[in-house]
């Protein structure tokens, strides 16, 4: 064997053992890699040379127009998570929902895979679920396995839900990936966008919220003591202001901001930065409620402002680069850059009112270090990579290995698939993305598997990882968050048959493609 | 003027360099902690201040990413307006946003942890992995980038104050250039404060509340 693979194999194995020693994954990554290209280097087997490459691949992901979405919609999750606005969705929706059998359970499902699409960080995701949902199913009866099952998937089940922050990841991946396939197929294979990756997810995605309620259904129906209905008698009823603003608001920004990502009318990263504005405003009217402010009026001209800005852009031409325009026109683009002020004075009124609330600290600070956390491992990865694959070829040895697996595409599918299920115990999402997807997904594409559908088989393979006992992710942190009284076996035995539908969704994608690819070449045809 | 810029440079160079001792300070602590206790809180102290500030900017960057960003998408849709300068902003604030709140993230612990065996360890335990950590593999990931970022072209891009290649675009791609070896720096500096951290933890010195945040407190905080 030549001297590079063996380095090649042999820091990917001190990598891994390296991350369980528990420092930064982004720092133990780069740092093994840099171990090793000394090591390498001393052997004359690369050259410094390799090294040098690393500002201009941090060059590159600064100057990256797709990751700007990132923090974006990591702004819209904080912003809506500490302004309770989360909170309120899921309280709301489990007293409408509540009295009927299971009825809470869907509530936790629906609003997890809504909710849990901004941070894309399983851990996080997972405790805020446990700390707010946990005690109320248990106070209400629930069997402490359905419970913590319900939990456990929902919030993986945002990762793969658009829009989350992972997806725009995995686009990014997949997207060079290919970009690399195409040069060696001679410009054969296809481009793809966020767009593309959000479109393929929805429907594998929805049909996961499906299977999931089908299974409360199916619980509530044969065992009714698993998970009984509230007794909500006692509470004051719902007035339609709390459900038109504690459900309806958020539900509308979501769905605006996914929506125009997904009928192509804005790219991804405007979408989300609108999305950061509404949460904004959003947060301003939870925080304000009840409060004799006078910030609150502004967030109501905000708000109008923009609708306003709309209504007129429908109507009359406002271009600035045209020198004729008709009076009437004039006067419709004075007013709309006034309404203009207007929305940037309602903005700076949630911000002052989220300061006020003491949530603006926190919340921005949240979005600096997931972003900051985010990027570094990308960087710390990209140094992985300059030495596995600039340095020893690794990514030659990988390639070697998945051409050569028995039973051609799909043997080189499950071995992949299997690889990362594996990694999927102690590596999170984004560290897949950043280390794995950059090695297979090239030559699997040159083998002619499709993009799309190889990204989307990925997602729901972690998704299913992160479930798995007795390592799973997920049920990991749902133990560090629930309280004592659960016990760790229950957790394990409440998501086995989660794991079941999920593998029953992988099957179902990899025997019909056309669940993720069917509905993204609508917008390519 | 550039002259001036390039006599900084330098001598921010050998500032550099004569600083890189003070990254032993922390083995020297785990050897004497009786003397070096002080001084060590002291530091740990300044550098601080260092990230926080750095973390004030990454968090008014975002916010003003954000607004830059719904004006240009108004500016687009409605006035059918646009400027290269205005999408510079956007990239500038951003790769600023993430790479000035690196060292505050560290301080925080908000980078990404696999805590499966963490979980268990006690806070010397842990204090020992991060010291091994952060001079096996931070802080050469730091001279790495600060070393490999400050190249002839990088000099000759303050030395020619270069601008955007846009005629519209923002006039300040030196300053863009600098962030490189800026998050370097300061990622270097928290890995100091965090060594020191580290090593008062072991010597039994450290009298303030730090320790290590747990993995559920620490994923939760995000």
């Amino acid at each position: 064997m030549e001297i590079e693979v063996i380095l090649a194999i042999c820091m990917f194995l001190v990598a891994i053992g390296a991350l369980l020693a528990g420092y930064p994954v982004a720092f133990t990554l780069g740092g093994v890699a840099l171990i090793f290209a000394i090591i390498g280097i001393s052997l004359d087997v690369m050259s410094v040379n390799d090294l040098k490459n690393l500002p201009s691949r941090i060059d590159g992901v600064m100057r990256n127009s797709v990751l700007v979405a990132v923090p974006f919609f990591v702004i819209m999750g904080v912003v809506l998570e500490r302004s309770r606005v989360a909170e309120d969705l899921l309280g709301i929706a489990s007293r409408l929902l509540g009295q009927i059998r299971g009825g809470l359970g869907y509530a936790v499902v629906l609003v997890g895979a809504l909710l849990a699409a901004s941070t894309g960080i399983v851990g996080a995701t997972v405790i805020t679920m446990t700390l707010i949902a946990l005690p109320t199913m248990l106070k209400q009866g629930y069997d402490p396995k359905l419970a913590t099952g319900i939990i456990a998937s929902s919030g993986t089940l945002g990762q793969i839900i658009p829009p989350s922050i992972v997806l725009i990841l995995l686009a990014d991946a997949i997207a060079n990936a290919s970009a690399q396939a195409s040069n060696s197929l001679g410009g054969r294979a296809v481009s793809i966008s966020v767009q593309d990756l959000f479109s393929g997810a929805l429907i594998p995605g929805l049909l996961l919220v499906g299977l999931y309620l089908c299974w409360i259904a199916f619980n509530a129906l044969t065992k009714p003591e698993r998970c009984p209905p509230a007794d909500i008698s006692d509470l004051p009823p719902l007035t339609a202001r709390q459900v038109i603003m504690g459900l309806g608001a958020p539900l509308a920004l979501i769905f605006a901001v996914l929506g125009s990502i997904l009928l192509g009318i804005t790219p991804p990263t405007e979408a989300a930065a609108i999305g950061a504005g509404g949460a904004v405003l959003l947060a301003g009217f939870r925080l304000s409620e009840g409060q004799q402010t006078r910030l609150r009026p502004l967030l109501f001209i905000g708000l109008a402002s923009a609708l306003l800005l709309l209504v007129l852009n429908a109507n009359f031409e406002l271009s600035v680069k045209l020198p004729t325009l008709t009076s009437v026109d004039k006067a419709a683009q004075l007013l709309a850059f006034v309404l203009v002020i207007g929305l940037l004075a309602g903005l700076g009124a949630g911000l002052f009112i989220l300061r006020s609330a003491r949530h603006l600290k926190s919340a921005f600070m949240s979005a600096s270090h997931i972003t900051s956390m985010v990027f570094v491992i990308l960087i710390g990865a990209s140094l992985f990579s300059l030495v596995f694959t600039g340095g020893f070829r690794g990514n030659e040895m990988i390639e070697g290995v998945l051409t050569a697996m028995p039973g051609g595409v799909w043997g080189a599918l499950a071995i992949t698939m299997l690889v990362m299920f594996v990694l999927g115990f102690f590596l999170d999402f984004i560290e897949i993305i950043f280390i794995i997807v950059p090695l297979v997904a090239p030559p699997l594409i040159v083998l002619g598997v499709d993009p799309i559908w190889l990204a989307i088989l990925m997602a729901l393979n972690l998704q299913t990882s992160f479930l798995t006992p007795p390592f799973g992710f997920a049920l990991f942190y749902l133990r560090g968050a629930a309280p004592d009284s659960v016990q760790t076996l229950d957790i394990w035995r409440g998501a086995l048959p989660f794991i079941g539908l999920q593998i029953v969704m992988i099957i179902a994608v990899a025997a019909i493609p056309a669940l993720a690819t069917w509905l993204p070449g609508l917008g390519a045809g | 003027m550039s002259e001036f810029f390039l006599n900084l440079g330098l001598g921010l160079r050998w500032i550099g360099i004569g600083a890189l001792p003070l990254l032993l300070l922390p083995l020297l602590t785990l050897a004497i902690p009786s003397k070096l206790a002080r001084p060590a809180h002291w530091l740990r102290a300044k550098l601080d201040v260092i990230s926080s500030a750095a973390l004030g900017i990454s968090m008014s960057l975002a916010i003003f990413m954000v607004a830059v960003q719904l004006l240009v998408i108004i500016g687009r849709y409605m006035f059918d307006w646009s400027a290269s300068w205005a999408n510079d902003l956007i990239t500038y604030s951003f790769a600023g946003m993430f790479l000035l709140a690196a060292g505050s993230a560290l301080k925080h612990d908000a980078h990404v942890r696999v805590d499966i065996l963490r979980e268990k360890m006690s806070a010397k335990r842990r204090a020992t992995v991060d010291l091994a950590g952060l001079y096996l593999f931070l802080f050469p990931i730091c001279l790495l980038i600060v070393w490999s970022s400050i190249t002839p072209s990088f000099v000759r891009s303050w030395a020619n104050f270069e601008g955007s290649v846009e005629s519209d675009g923002l006039q300040l791609t030196y300053v863009f250039k600098t962030l490189v070896p800026l998050f370097g720096v300061l990622l270097t500096l928290q890995g100091l404060s965090e060594a020191l951290r580290a090593a008062l933890i072991l010597r039994g010195e450290s009298n303030t509340q730090d320790a290590p945040k747990s993995a559920a407190e620490a994923s939760n905080g995000n």
